[in-house]
C-alpha cells in the first residue's frame, strides 16, 4: 500500500512495479480491499465486509479484487441511504434511482438470514444490485447455514453456490454483470461443480485499490516521523 | 485434570477465575512475565516431546560473514527450514524501524526442505524484505541486526582465544535482534488458515516462535565463524555457559500493540486459558514435596532474571524496583510454604494479592504454575481462535439484549466521560509515508479524521448511545441497516458477550496512555524476557534466553 512505485521501506507490499497479473495471499486481499473500502468511504464494518467479500472470492477462483475496484469507483461518493436496500419479505428494493451496493446488500443477507425480511424459502427479489458477484461470498455464507445451496438467477443465465464455496453456472456471465435484478432461492441437492485454484489479481486493480487504500493515511510531519521510533540508537 | 475444551467450566474448581476488570487493565497487563503457556515455551516442550532433530545443511558463508545457511527442524510429520542470508552492512544504514532498507542478516522460515532453486528465489527476495516477494511456501519473513557492540567483542575475544566477558553478554543478553518477523500473509507467505490445522502450528505463533529460535542457533554460528576467520587457529568457540545466557533479541515499535485490540477473540482465549491455569493451581489441594522444590528452583531463576534485566528508562527502572522489592518479599514468604492452608497455593496467591504490587503479583502468576505443567499445559490448545466464525453477526439478536451486553461488558467504557481533552488526547492513525501505525496528539497534530477504530471505549460509547433511541424489540439487524458505522463497534460486543476477556478495559486514546503496556503484554506470551523500553512507544527484549539451542538438543534438554 503505497503511491510511490517500489519503495522498499514501507511495511506493505507495493503493487505498482509487480508483474501484470500476481498472486496475493487471502490475506493481503482482504487487507488491501478493506482499506481501500474505508478510503472509499465505506464504514469500518462494512469496509470489513468488502474484505471478507474480495478475499472469499480470489480463494475461490474468481477476481474479486476487480469487481471490488468498479464498485468502489461507481458508488464513489454516494450516501448511504441511496445505495442501502429497503428491506421486506420476498422483495427488496431500492430507496433511490441508483442501483444497490453488493456489499450492503450481502451483509443486510447475512444479518437477515434467520428473520423474515431475510428468508428465501418462497425466494427472495432482489432490485439491481450494483457488480452482484461481490454477493456470492455472502451467500455462500448463508447456505453453510442453512445446509442448503442457493440458485441465484439473473437476466440471462442462473449461478449456484453451496456452503464450501463451490460455484456453478454462468460465472463467467455473471461475473461481468455491472448491475442486475436477481432472485434468490433455496436449492435441494448436492453441485457438480468444476474445482478452481485461486484467482490472480491484475496490477492496474491492485495499484487502483491502492490509492483508495491510501485515502485512509495520515501524511507525515516532523513530529511523526520523529516521534516514531526508539528514543536512542540502534547502533548499539 | 479438566479438559481443556472447558476452560471456563469451573464446576471442578474450587477457586474461581480472576474478574475481567481485574485482569483486563492496562497497567496489569504492561506487568505481564513470560509463564510456560507462553508460546515459546510451548513450542520447546513440543520438539523436546515429539524428538524433533535439527541440521544445518547449508552453510555457504565467506570470512567477511556474507553468504547463505539453512536450518532444518525435522518433526514427526513435516519438516521446516530456516533459510538465512547474511549480509555485511555498514553501520550508518543500521536502524531497527521499519524505515530501514537493509540489514545485518534476513530470514523466510521455508515450509520443508528447499532445493537450491528455492535457495535462489529467496535469495532475490528475502534480503530485500517489504519490497520482495515470498511464496505459499513460505511461513515467515524476518530479519535481524547485530548488536554493535557485543558483536565486536564477542568475535575479538573469541579470535583471540578467549571467552568474552560475562558483564559484556549480559549487559545485552543477545548477539542480533529481530526487528521484524513477519508471518500468516504477508508479502506472499502462507495464510494462517492453510497451516493452521497442523498440530505443530495450531498454537499462536509458533511458525515464528520456530523461526527465532532457530535464529539464535544462526547467530552463535555466524559469531564463531567471524571469530574463526579472524583469529584462525587461535580462535576458541562460545562456552556453553555463555551461549545459553544468550537469547534472541527483539526490537518493535507501536506495529504491535494495535494487534491485541483488533483480534479480540484471541486475546480472550489467551487470558482465559492463563487465568484458568491459575485458578487450577489454586484449587490444588496438596503442596507435594516436588512442587515445592520446582517453584524454589523457579523462584531462583526468577531473581537471577531480575538481576541481569537491564534498563534506563525511568518507568521501567521503578517497575524493576517493585519487582525486586517483591522478589525479596516472596523469598521471605516461601520460608513458611506450605502451611496448614487447606488450598496452599490459594493461600500464598491471596497473600500475593494483598501484600504485593502488581509486577510482583504477576510474577507470582508465573511462578505458581511453574512447578504444574501435569495441570496447565494442555490448556496450550485452547489458545488459538478461529476468528472466521465470530466474523458473522448475530442480525436477529435483539435490541435489548445487545443493550445488555453493552452494559454488561461495557460498563467501564460508558462510565468514561470523553468530555474532558485528555480523554481523548490522542488518536492512532497509520502514517502515509511508511503505513505504520502511529499515536498523534489530536489536539496539535493533523489527521484526526482518518482515526482508526482502536479508541474501543469511545465506539462502544457511541454505539450505545444510540442503541438507546430504539425500541428494546428491534433487532439488530435492522439497527445496522440504518447505523452502518456501528457495524464494527456491534461485531465486537458480539464478540464480547462470550468472551469476558475481549476488551483492554482502559481508554486507549487518553493523554495518560502507555501503548508499552500493550506490547508487554503481548511479548509475555510470546515468552519475552528483559523487557526495555526506549521510548513509551519502542521496546527491546529478549527471546529464549536461557533456553537450549536446536543443534544441542536433537530429541533430548529441557524447555
Amino acid at each position: 500500500m503505497t503511491t510511490e512505485p517500489n519503495d522498499p521501506t514501507a511495511s506493505g507490499s507495493s503493487f505498482a512495479d509487480a508483474p501484470t497479473f500476481l498472486v496475493l495471499s487471502r490475506n493481503e486481499i482482504e487487507s488491501l480491499s478493506t482499506k481501500a473500502a474505508r478510503g472509499a468511504g465505506m464504514s469500518w464494518g462494512q469496509a470489513e465486509e468488502a474484505g471478507f467479500a474480495a478475499g472469499w472470492l480470489h480463494e475461490h477462483g474468481v477476481d474479486g479484487s476487480a469487481a471490488l475496484l468498479a464498485q468502489l469507483e461507481s458508488a464513489a461518493g454516494k450516501p448511504w441511504h441511496d445505495v442501502c436496500p429497503i428491506v421486506g419479505p420476498r422483495h427488496w428494493r431500492q430507496q433511490g434511482e441508483g442501483p444497490l451496493c453488493p456489499i450492503a446488500v450481502g451483509a443486510a443477507l447475512s444479518d437477515f438470514v434467520d428473520l423474515p425480511e431475510g428468508s428465501l424459502s418462497q425466494g427472495l427479489k432482489i432490485a439491481d444490485v450494483s457488480r452482484p458477484v461481490l454477493l456470492v461470498p455472502f451467500l455462500s455464507r448463508i447456505a453453510e447455514r442453512h445446509g442448503q445451496r442457493i440458485a441465484l438467477t439473473f437476466p440471462g443465465g442462473a449461478v449456484g453456490v453451496d456452503g464450501t464455496g463451490a460455484i456453478t453456472g454462468d460465472l463467467g456471465c455473471f461475473t461481468g454483470l455491472s448491475a442486475a435484478t436477481l432472485t434468490l432461492e433455496l436449492l435441494e441437492g448436492a453441485a457438480d461443480a468444476e474445482s478452481r485454484g485461486p484467482a490472480g489479481c491484475e496490477s492496474p486493480v491492485l495499484s487502483r485499490l491502492n490509492d483508495l487504500a491510501m485515502k485512509t493515511t495520515v501524511p507525515p510531519s516532523d513530529r511523526s516521523r520523529a516521534d516514531a521510533g526508539a528514543g536512542t540508537s540502534d547502533n548499539d | 485434570m479438566t479438559d481443556a475444551s472447558l476452560p471456563l467450566a469451573q464446576h471442578d474448581l474450587k477457586v474461581g477465575l480472576r474478574a475481567p476488570e481485574t485482569v483486563m487493565r492496562l497497567a496489569r497487563m504492561g506487568s505481564a512475565h513470560p509463564t510456560r503457556l507462553s508460546f515459546l515455551r510451548v513450542l520447546l516442550r513440543r520438539v523436546r516431546d515429539e524428538g524433533w532433530r535439527f541440521d544445518r545443511p547449508v552453510w555457504d558463508v565467506d570470512a567477511k560473514g556474507v553468504g547463505r545457511a539453512v536450518y532444518r527442524a525435522i518433526g514427526p510429520a513435516r519438516t521446516y527450514s530456516l533459510v538465512a542470508f547474511s549480509h555485511d552492512l555498514p553501520d550508518h544504514m543500521r536502524s531497527d524501524r521499519v524505515i530501514a532498507t537493509a540489514w545485518d542478516a534476513t530470514f523466510a522460515l521455508f515450509d520443508g526442505t528447499p532445493t537450491t532453486q528455492d535457495l535462489d528465489r529467496l535469495q532475490r527476495n528475502v534480503p530485500l524484505q517489504e519490497a520482495g516477494r515470498v511464496s505459499a511456501r513460505e511461513l515467515s519473513l524476518s530479519r535481524a541486526n547485530r548488536s554493535v557492540r557485543l558483536w565486536a567483542h564477542v568475535v575479538d575475544s573469541l579470535a583471540a582465544g578467549h571467552q568474552p566477558e560475562m558483564s559484556e553478554i549480559d549487559a545485552v543478553g543477545y548477539l542480533m535482534r529481530t526487528t521484524a518477523v513477519y508471518g500468516s500473509g504477508k508479502f506472499g507467505a502462507a495464510d494462517r488458515r492453510e497451516i493452521a490445522e497442523r498440530p505443530e502450528l495450531h498454537g499462536p505463533f509458533q511458525a515464528e516462535m520456530l523461526s527465532v529460535w532457530l535464529t539464535r542457533q544462526f547467530t552463535v554460528d555466524i559469531v564463531e565463524h567471524l571469530a574463526a576467520a579472524k583469529g584462525g587457529e587461535r580462535a576458541v568457540r562460545l562456552s556453553d555457559q555463555i551461549k545459553r545466557r544468550l537469547g534472541v533479541g527483539n526490537s518493535t515499535g507501536l506495529g504491535m500493540a494495535p494487534f491485541l485490540v483488533r483480534h479480540p477473540m484471541l486475546m480472550n482465549n489467551w487470558m482465559a486459558m492463563r487465568e484458568t491455569a491459575l485458578a487450577r493451581v489454586r484449587a490444588l489441594a496438596d503442596a507435594t514435596p516436588d512442587a515445592v522444590a520446582a517453584l524454589h528452583l523457579a523462584y531462583t531463576a526468577a531473581c537471577d532474571n531480575a538481576d541481569s534485566w537491564r534498563s534506563e528508562h525511568p518507568i521501567q527502572i521503578a517497575k524493576l524496583q517493585d519487582l525486586r522489592r517483591d522478589l525479596a518479599r516472596i523469598g521471605e514468604r516461601l520460608g513458611s510454604f506450605p502451611d496448614e492452608e487447606a488450598l496452599p497455593w490459594d493461600a500464598l496467591w491471596r497473600w500475593g494479592e494483598r501484600q504485593l504490587t502488581l509486577e510482583g503479583q504477576e510474577m507470582l502468576f508465573a511462578l505458581l504454575i511453574e512447578p504444574h505443567g501435569a495441570v496447565v499445559d494442555n490448556l496450550a490448545q485452547g489458545m488459538s481462535a478461529d476468528e472466521h466464525v465470530a466474523f458473522t453477526l448475530d442480525g436477529a439478536m435483539k435490541v435489548g439484549t445487545l443493550q445488555a451486553i453493552f452494559r454488561d461488558r461495557y460498563g467501564w467504557a460508558l462510565s468514561i466521560d470523553f468530555q474532558p481533552a485528555e480523554a481523548q488526547a490522542r488518536f492512532w492513525y497509520v502514517s502515509e509515508e511508511k503505513l505504520e501505525p502511529r499515536l498523534g496528539e489530536r489536539a496539535s497534530e493533523e489527521g484526526a479524521e482518518l482515526e482508526q477504530p482502536l479508541c474501543i471505549a469511545r465506539l462502544a460509547k457511541e454505539l450505545y448511545a444510540d442503541l438507546s433511541a430504539w425500541p428494546a424489540t428491534e433487532t439488530v439487524a435492522a439497527f445496522l441497516l440504518r447505523h452502518p458505522e456501528h457495524r464494527y463497534m456491534a461485531r465486537r460486543a458480539q464478540i464480547a458477550a462470550d468472551h469476558p476477556y475481549a476488551e483492554v478495559q482502559d481508554n486507549l486514546i487518553a493523554k495518560d496512555m502507555l501503548p508499552i503496556d500493550l506490547m508487554r503484554c503481548k511479548l509475555a506470551f510470546f515468552g519475552a524476557s528483559h523487557f526495555d523500553p526506549r521510548s513509551d512507544k519502542w521496546v527491546r527484549i529478549s527471546l529464549f534466553q536461557g533456553a537450549p539451542y536446536p543443534l544441542d538438543m536433537q530429541g533430548k534438554g529441557r524447555p
